[in-house]
């Protein structure tokens, strides 16, 4: 893209750039100063609940809807000065985004190269998103795994350094979204700047260099997962099942506990320090001649982190 | 850049005949209005010839203002339209792309249309290809832009469906599409000057049969393409890419400029006198003075018992076998479809047309043949409607159509359709002259 020396500086940082983006739906405030940068060749995740903003964010970026206000900067040139520019460099999957009944996967891939002055050959974008067997099929025929693959192959159809996707494991079956998460990690090493969105914040955990948390349109944090882990004020929790069941006086004052709760059949025990409590927890279970039927421990988890961020955006 | 949409065009067009509800809609439909017409005008000298222009343009409408705009509407459900809006090239073209596909598609059966008719019912080509190609550019101009502003006004594909009959039916029923204008009320007919139906019919019949050249050509062809253009325009500005959107504020202003051409059009039509009221030969033939029907010469007319155009006084001396054969036909004659079309005198030309037939076939029972339609037309026709409509087809020889064949009465073969006209005309003549007492009853 052309841009002068100044954003050149700014290309070299940052591939995409949000700043202060607002957009409104008559009476719906679909986003509100919206600001985030995303770094060349990082995978950045934008996470949050139906309807938080995530898609009209995305919309905004690929040009598909205007902005009320704020301005989006694709390797620093505002696009909306360098539009197509920045399509050319840019490669999107969307959401609900099918193909005529009696297309096959090789013309709706030839279709969009045939638009782009540099592409992919078809046939290696087949190879490498798994469609060789339903190349040649009819969209129609296509399973849900096979078509969103098929979105997705389409949005790396012009080689593009940044790539958007939106949503791009919603209702697909499990072993289908580990699939997509392998394509979409295999990008990682081509170098290329991927935003996408989902509501399944252990998927973006498990891909994202970086999230950004969006709840009611407002975004509510933007830090790599561990960072937001940490920020977590929740503790781990050790749940703990027996026979017969543990008296209260002795596993309120187990090391490291920090709150305990019984609900009828489990102790859920709130811990600083994992390792004393279940190690003493283990020895009173013997101690007092008990069965022990299950003990399992939650550490927190990017939910928490999202229930505990958004519940201090409400206060 | 045109490599992409050449691919579009050519993969739209691949696509559209891979679809077999595409295939049914687009030359199924089509071939079953020829059927249609074919099996109620294949009497006509020759068939068809004056109905291809109501028959293309059917197909044209169907094609454009259905079939556009239903599969439009459907890929902009999909979010086809909205994909392609991440293209860096421009995306109108790709409307164009598929307008043109649209094109190729309903022109292809048009010329299925012509190729079949000619070789079901002898209908011949058209007399001025170029100009009626060109008059169809104008046509397909028109219903595409409809079809445009259709697509973009309908939320979805039940919606298309239900805005093209809005369309499609009043220019089927009162548009001079699907009804012959002639059989029309007045008030219909003047109205069918507001719709493209009237001007598409008549720009292709000039290509067709070469009626209505000239100015009047002109005058279609200008109403065509304003009308396209405008609604084009309309559909252009009121597009939209995604199935989430709704038409936007300000519709109802495009939808006026849309149909502000329909206004005008009509009105000028009407107001200069060019659109004027078309009588139905019917009509036409009570116009007749009692003056111009006196002026109609019956010297050299053939005797009633000679071998042209015999006519026996009475068919009292016909055997039982004669007479049942003679009644069988009456019988046939009550229900017979030419004989009973809305146009009186076209229906009393198709009725003297089995009196010629029977003479031409030199049938044994020619001259009770003659009697029995002559007493069905006295039974049937008031006589100033007789007098007016058989004046009307001797004073003009050339005028309406007449049968080629009409087995289903008994009477075998396929003569010449010319023969048939002029003895059907000596026939005319021998009642006229009964009527007016100028030939002995």
């Amino acid at each position: 893209m052309r841009a002068g020396p100044v954003k050149q500086a700014i290309m070299a940082e940052f591939a995409l750039s949000i700043r202060s983006l607002a957009k409104r739906y008559e009476s719906v405030e679909a986003v509100r100063d919206v600001s985030f940068n995303v770094s060349t060749g990082e995978i950045f995740g934008l996470i949050g609940p139906n309807g938080a903003g995530k898609t009209t964010t995305l919309e905004c970026v690929l040009g598909l809807c205007t902005p009320d206000s704020g301005s989006v900067l694709v390797q620093g040139a505002d696009i909306r000065a360098t539009a197509s520019e920045a399509k050319s460099v840019i490669g999107a999957q969307l959401q609900a985004s099918g193909q005529p009944d009696a297309m096959t996967p090789r013309q709706a891939l030839r279709l969009c190269a045939s638009f782009y002055r540099r592409a992919a050959r078809p046939e290696d974008l087949i190879e490498r998103f798994l469609l060789g067997e339903k190349a040649d099929a009819r969209y129609s025929t296509l399973s849900g795994g096979q078509r969103q693959r098929l979105a997705l192959a389409m949005a790396f159809v012009n080689e593009p350094e940044i790539v958007i996707l939106d949503e791009p494991t919603a209702g697909l079956d499990p072993p289908a979204r580990r699939e997509l998460h392998a394509l979409i990690a295999a990008q990682r090493s081509a170098g290329r700047t991927i935003v996408f969105s989902t509501h399944y914040l252990e998927e973006a955990r498990s891909l994202c260099d970086r999230i950004a948390l969006i709840d009611r349109g407002v975004l509510v944090a933007v830090d790599t997962p561990e960072a937001l882990l940490a920020r977590c004020a929740a503790v781990p929790r050790v749940e703990v099942r027996t026979r017969p069941s543990l008296a209260e006086g002795d596993v309120k004052v187990l090391p490291g506990a920090v709150g305990c709760a019984y609900d009828g059949q489990a102790w859920r025990i709130e811990t600083a320090a994992v390792n004393r409590t279940v190690t003493a927890l283990a020895a009173l279970v013997e101690s007092r001649g008990a069965e022990l039927l299950d003990m399992q421990i939650h550490r927190p988890t990017l939910d928490d982190v999202f229930v505990e961020l958004t519940a201090a955006g409400e206060k | 850049m045109l490599r992409g949409y050449l691919y579009h065009l050519q993969l739209t067009l691949r696509l559209n005949f891979a679809s077999k509800q595409a295939l049914v809609y687009g030359y199924l439909v089509p071939l079953f209005f020829l059927i249609a017409f074919g099996t109620v005008f294949r009497t006509g000298t020759p068939p068809l010839l004056h109905e291809m222009s109501q028959l293309i343009t059917i197909s044209a409408l169907g094609g454009a203002c259905f079939g556009m705009p239903t599969a439009l509407v459907a890929e902009r459900e999909r979010g086809l339209w909205r994909r392609f809006r991440l293209l860096p090239r421009a995306t109108v073209p790709l409307v164009a792309s598929t307008l043109t596909a649209r094109f190729v598609l309903i022109a292809s059966a048009a010329v299925l249309q012509i190729a079949l008719a000619r070789l079901i019912y002898g209908t011949p080509f058209p007399q001025h290809p170029a100009l009626f190609a060109g008059a169809y550019c104008f046509v397909a101009f028109a219903f595409l832009g409809l079809g445009l502003l259709v697509a973009a006004l309908a939320n979805d594909v039940p919606a298309v469906q239900a805005l093209g009959q809005c369309v499609f039916l009043p220019l089927i029923m009162i548009g001079g599409v699907g009804v012959p204008l002639a059989v029309l009320p007045a008030w219909a007919q003047a109205f069918a000057g507001f719709f493209p139906g009237r001007y598409s019919v008549d720009a292709l019949q000039a290509g067709y049969s070469g009626d209505g050249g000239g100015l009047s050509l002109a005058y279609n062809l200008s109403a065509l393409l304003a009308i396209g253009g405008a609604a084009g325009l309309a559909g252009a500005k009121l597009f939209r890419w995604d199935p989430g959107h709704r038409p936007p504020r300000g519709s109802a202003v495009w939808i006026a400029v849309a149909l502000l051409p329909w206004v005008a059009v009509g009105a000028g039509a009407l107001g200069s006198g060019r659109w004027r009221v078309a009588a139905s030969p019917s009509d036409r033939a009570m116009g007749l003075t009692p003056a111009q029907i006196d002026s109609i010469d019956y010297r050299g007319l053939p005797p009633d018992d000679s071998v042209v155009t015999p006519l026996v006084r009475s068919i009292d001396g016909a055997d039982s076998d004669q007479r049942a054969r003679l009644n069988d036909l009456s019988g046939k004659l009550e229900t017979w479809a030419p004989g009973r079309v809305p146009d009186a005198t076209q229906a009393i030309r198709n009725l003297l047309c089995v009196a010629a037939f029977a003479d031409l076939n030199e049938d044994p029972l020619e001259g009770s043949i003659a009697r029995v339609v002559v007493d069905h037309l006295f039974a049937h026709f008031q006589e100033k409607q007789l007098t007016q409509s058989l004046a009307w087809i001797v004073l003009h020889p050339d005028d309406g159509t007449v049968p080629a064949s009409m087995p289903e009465l008994g009477l075998p073969g396929d003569i010449d359709g010319g023969i048939v006209r002029e003895r059907s005309i000596l026939y005319a003549k021998k009642v006229l002259g009964r009527i007016r007492g100028r030939l002995p009853n």
